[in-house]
């Protein structure tokens, strides 16, 4: 049993912050949960689904995030309690429909929850989802502690059912994926019958149908909704201050930056000078609790991460209540003193707080600064993202970019988000030249297709994992049929959502609960959509080389090229090695003209080691999963391949 | 100053001949390694190559060619400019009676060679050119009769030598091959290095240019279902035509000036029309279309070509006075062309990096 269903009230768990939103959630008695992967927030989905039977839950992974949101709004409707999860890119594409749904208003609890990923540790963006409330007027709160995390979480779908409003909980990665204790509470013995009501009168938030129109009484209705919000907010057990009264210095923060002040306030000593305003309810502000605040001092600084949301809207109530608290000075992004990019961390608050309390902080000598500095780029070796060893995307790119090359009209692929995003880098032979949201790649494949009456001759590839053809390269791919573009799609089909973890997909015959499911097959959906299909194995180089060349040199229309394996970490493959591989020292050529370190310095398997002593090619025996792909690859044929039995 | 250093591998391939428009396309850098590829008669780069002296530099017919140092190698002369290069005797020539009767260009000169030597194991394989559509393709035989199969002028730039490297590689010896000037170069490069490419026997072929295959097959698939191709030919001059003969008998015709643009831009470059540096070049003769022009340049040249003839396998008779003067005429004007074009564009004779070397004297006489 997991521990995220113990029913004892009181009991303390180390947990991860997205295990922590999931036992909120479950204290709050949800009843389905949906989500598309995406880092920083596939384990709430996960960890929700190895509890779906036992709780009697519906969890599923849905096609892509809109979808995701639709198919909780659905629980809503029909009285449910809901909860949706994706990272914070996730929250544009399900946008659209929420839009409407903050319209048309919800039953049951539903929450939303993004988890951002400032710095873009694991994004190719640091999108910011709290706009996203402002936007589109709908209450969002943000944790501050991992037992916020959970208390917060069943919270939300209080105040949802109580507005009649989808509420917005937004995590971040070191909230998600960082761990603390919590302490647990009740979980609820009942469960809700699902049923849709639409008999009543039409306007009834309760019985009738569920709308965005008449849109100017239904705005007007979720604006009375954030009203209400704001009073609720003002009294909120997760808006709180700790510091003097009359402190010569407001920090005004929340989220994971209520840590890094706190630790800044301690780390200078300034206890007594600075206080700290934490925010769990960051829209819309309740603002009777801020001008109390504000007006105890004159100096507000705000930290928050990459862009100034909060400081925005606080200089807004400041500005509004300029006559009752005064005109204040106020610090953070927007004069530059913290940076609007990247990640927040105890350092940047240090810094801008010894600047306004003209403290003389020195965190390190500039000796060992520079020391540290000059032995991490002389010692530290350079490491650069790899694929995986035996990662059949390096066997694809290898294919591709060999293809491209002796086609030398200067084609080139758009990339797509996946693993294999990283083919912008020397592990997939920079074969990438664009990378933008999932789906873009067939989708500008599909607009470069149509420049060759303005004379382009470049041919043009598109390249998009399994997970990824289903959330958004098929109307990419439509509309390339369609209008006629020639373009090339290679899909790179590795048996699941290999990055974040696994995750089945619709091309898949089970599901996230485990159950038996129809797969769609990928190959059908496009021939159906008229496009030219073919399927390989990458690992077998030369067949992927001539099929691609192939494709390239029909002139007109849309081709789809899947090339089919196993990610090497798969279920599927993984421990199971299907070659035992071995370099012969008398025939490897090493430095010498004919190879010039081939495997090592170009096919870059880390499974491929270099000795330099000796200068010849080694295979770590620990790490090679065996694909034997290397073989291949070597000029001499040193590389020796020996099935295993 | 600290002096940069001077490596000669595939960046120098790269920015020196295939930037600078002079590859052709030979084939000499070809399956050394897999950083060379060839396809649809381009070089292609596959990935970047870090090895300092690479083979694929020490082979190309398009930079640091000393014709001196090649001259002295091959002939113990220097090379001294003359239009047709250093050679014994120049003869008409066309297959012997002994020859199998095979659909060969003019005399079918190069094919009987080909077949004699081989089957007298003057060359135990040979590097050739087959064909499939218009496409050119190296290939490797053994077997004398698999000669017939390569005859006929291609007229495109082929990757000949690729399959050379291949042999080589494989420890195959006594290697005859055919090639064009171009690929003769490469060869003389190959034959001279520390490690000398085991060379039976070089066959080179007279040409003004080559054309390149990714131009020519779309031009010619536009007016002609390509499988159907049963040869192609372009008559010596003044004809001006180029001619493709179909499966059907039927014969289609082409102005020579609409061909001329798909001539790779390497070929403008070319000082050598009789392959120089070969053992016999074998060409047309004009006015004859029976006959090839023979030259013999080498002592194993003249072994081979007065054993062919003992055994039936060879004809030869005087080459006419006024044909003489015209190949001469010709040659001497590509020489000129080339040499006065690169040396505008200062490739020769330049440091540290240069496409042709020769002595300074006869550079200058020959581009006055």
């Amino acid at each position: 049993m997991s521990h995220l269903t113990d029913p004892k009230e009181g009991a303390t768990y180390l947990v991860m912050g997205n295990e922590a939103i999931v036992r909120g959630a479950l204290e709050a008695g949800v009843n389905v949960a949906s989500g598309y992967p995406g880092t920083p927030s596939s384990e709430i989905i996960e960890n929700l689904s190895k509890i779906a039977k036992e709780r009697n839950i519906y969890v599923e992974w849905s096609a892509n995030e809109k979808v995701a949101l639709e198919v909780a709004a659905a629980a809503s409707f029909a009285g449910l309690r809901a909860l949706c999860a994706m990272k914070q890119n996730g929250v544009n594409v399900a946008s659209d429909f929420l839009l409407h749904l903050v319209y048309s208003g919800t039953r049951g609890g539903i929450i939303l929850v993004s988890c951002d990923d400032p710095g873009a540790l694991s994004s190719v963006n640091e999108g910011e989802s709290r706009y996203f409330a402002r936007q589109l007027e709908m209450p969002l709160l943000e944790p501050g502690s991992f037992q916020e995390a959970k208390d917060m979480t069943k919270w939300a779908f209080d105040l949802s059912e109580e507005l009649k409003q989808i509420v917005m909980v937004r995590s971040v990665t070191r909230m998600s994926h960082a761990s603390g204790n919590i302490t647990y509470g009740k979980l609820p013995a009942e469960q809700r019958k699902a049923a849709f009501k639409f008999k009543g009168f039409i306007l009834d938030p309760n019985e009738g149908i569920i709308t965005s129109a008449p849109v100017e009484w239904k705005h007007k209705d979720q604006q009375e909704k954030i009203k209400r919000a704001k009073e609720i907010f003002e009294s909120s057990p997760f808006n709180t201050y700790e510091g003097p009264e009359k402190p010569e210095l407001l920090i005004v923060t929340s989220s994971a930056c209520y840590l890094y002040s706190k630790e800044a306030v301690d780390v200078l000593g300034v206890k007594d000078r600075v206080g700290i305003l934490k925010l769990g309810t960051t829209w819309p502000l309740p603002p009777r609790l801020l001008a109390k605040h504000m007006a105890s001092t004159d100096k507000i600084l705000i930290v928050e991460e990459v862009i100034p949301f909060m400081e925005e809207n606080v200089k807004v109530l400041a500005a509004e209540k300029a006559s009752e608290i005064g005109v204040k000075k106020f610090y953070g992004k927007n004069e530059g003193l913290l940076p609007s990019v990247g990640e927040m961390n105890p350092d940047y608050v240090i810094a801008a707080l010894s600047s306004i309390l003209g403290i003389n902080y020195v965190p390190v000598s500039p000796e060992y600064d520079q020391s540290a500095k000059l032995s991490a780029f002389v010692h530290a070796p350079a490491r650069d993202q790899v694929f995986c060893p035996g990662c059949p995307h390096r066997a694809s790119f290898f294919a591709i970019r060999r293809a491209l090359e002796l086609d030398g009209r200067d084609g080139f692929v758009c990339g797509d988000i996946g693993c294999y995003t990283m083919a912008v880098r020397p592990t997939g032979f920079e074969t990438l030249k664009t990378v933008h949201s999932m789906g873009s790649g067939m989708g500008l494949a599909s607009g470069f297709g149509k420049l060759g009456q303005f004379g382009m001759e470049q041919p043009v590839f598109a390249v998009c994992g399994d997970s990824t053809f289903y959330h958004a390269v098929i109307p990419a791919l439509v509309n390339a049929v369609h209008n006629q573009s020639n373009a090339t799609l290679v899909i790179l089909d590795n048996g699941g959502t290999a990055m974040t973890g696994f995750q089945p997909h619709p091309g898949q015959d089970f599901n996230v609960m485990g159950d038996s499911v129809p797969a769609i097959s990928m190959a059908r959906i496009c021939e159906a959509i008229g496009a030219r299909v073919e399927i390989r194995n990458p690992f077998k180089l030369d067949d992927t080389l001539n099929t691609l060349i192939e494709l390239m040199e029909e002139k007109n229309g849309v081709k789809v090229l899947i090339l089919s394996q196993y990610c090497a970490l798969s279920p599927q493959r993984r421990g199971k090695k299907d070659y035992e591989l071995s370099v012969d020292e008398t025939v490897c050529l090493g430095e010498e003209c004919g190879c010039g370190r081939f495997c090592t310095r170009i096919f870059r398997c880390p499974g491929l080691i270099w000795n330099k002593e000796k200068g010849k090619a080694e295979i770590d025996q620990v790490i090679c999963v065996g694909c034997g792909v290397c073989a291949d690859i070597c000029p001499k044929g040193a590389i020796k391949r020996k099935e295993v039995a | 100053m600290e002096e940069t250093k001077i490596t000669r591998g595939q960046q120098e391939i790269r920015e020196k001949v295939i930037s600078q428009g002079l590859c052709t396309g030979c084939g000499a850098c070809i399956n050394l390694c897999p950083y060379f590829r060839s396809y649809k008669g381009k070089t292609a780069i596959l990935f970047p190559c870090t090895v300092e002296n690479g083979r694929c530099f020490a082979f190309c017919p398009k930079i640091e060619v000393d014709l001196d140092r090649l001259s002295l190698a091959i002939f113990d002369e220097p090379y001294d400019g003359t239009q047709l290069g250093r050679y014994r005797s120049i003869l008409t020539a066309k297959a012997g009676k002994n020859m199998k009767p095979v659909t060969a260009q003019a005399g079918g000169t190069v094919s009987a060679l080909m077949y004699f030597a081989l089957a007298k194991g003057y060359i135990k394989g040979a590097v050739l050119t087959d064909r499939k559509g218009l496409e050119p393709l190296p290939k490797y035989v053994t077997d004398p009769e698999d000669v017939l199969k390569c005859a006929q002028s291609k007229y495109t730039a082929a990757p000949t030598l690729s399959s050379l490297n291949t042999v080589v590689e494989k420890g195959e010896e006594q290697i005859g091959v055919v090639g064009t000037p171009c690929q003769v170069l490469a060869l003389a490069q190959m034959r001279t290095q520390e490690k000398p490419y085991p060379i039976g026997l070089v066959v080179g072929l007279f040409c003004t240019w080559a054309i390149d295959f990714r131009l020519f097959e779309p031009f010619m698939t536009q007016r002609i279902e390509i499988r159907n191709v049963r040869k192609v030919d372009i008559p010596p001059p003044p004809a001006e035509i180029f001619q493709i003969f179909l499966t059907n008998g039927e014969k289609i015709e082409i102005p020579l000036s609409e061909i001329r643009p798909l001539v790779p831009q390497g070929c403008a470059y070319c000082i050598d029309m009789t392959s120089e540096f070969s053992d016999v070049s074998v060409g047309v003769l004009e006015g004859r279309p029976d006959l090839n022009t023979l030259i013999i340049r080498t002592e194993r040249g003249q072994k081979l070509v007065d054993e062919a003839i003992k055994e039936g396998y060879l004809t030869v008779s005087e080459m006419p006075k006024e044909n003489l003067e015209h190949l001469v005429w010709a040659a001497g004007n590509k020489k000129k062309r080339g040499l006065k074009r690169a040396k505008e564009e200062h490739l020769i004779n330049v440091e540290p990096l240069s496409y042709l070397r020769l002595q300074g004297e006869i550079l200058n006489q020959l581009t006055q």
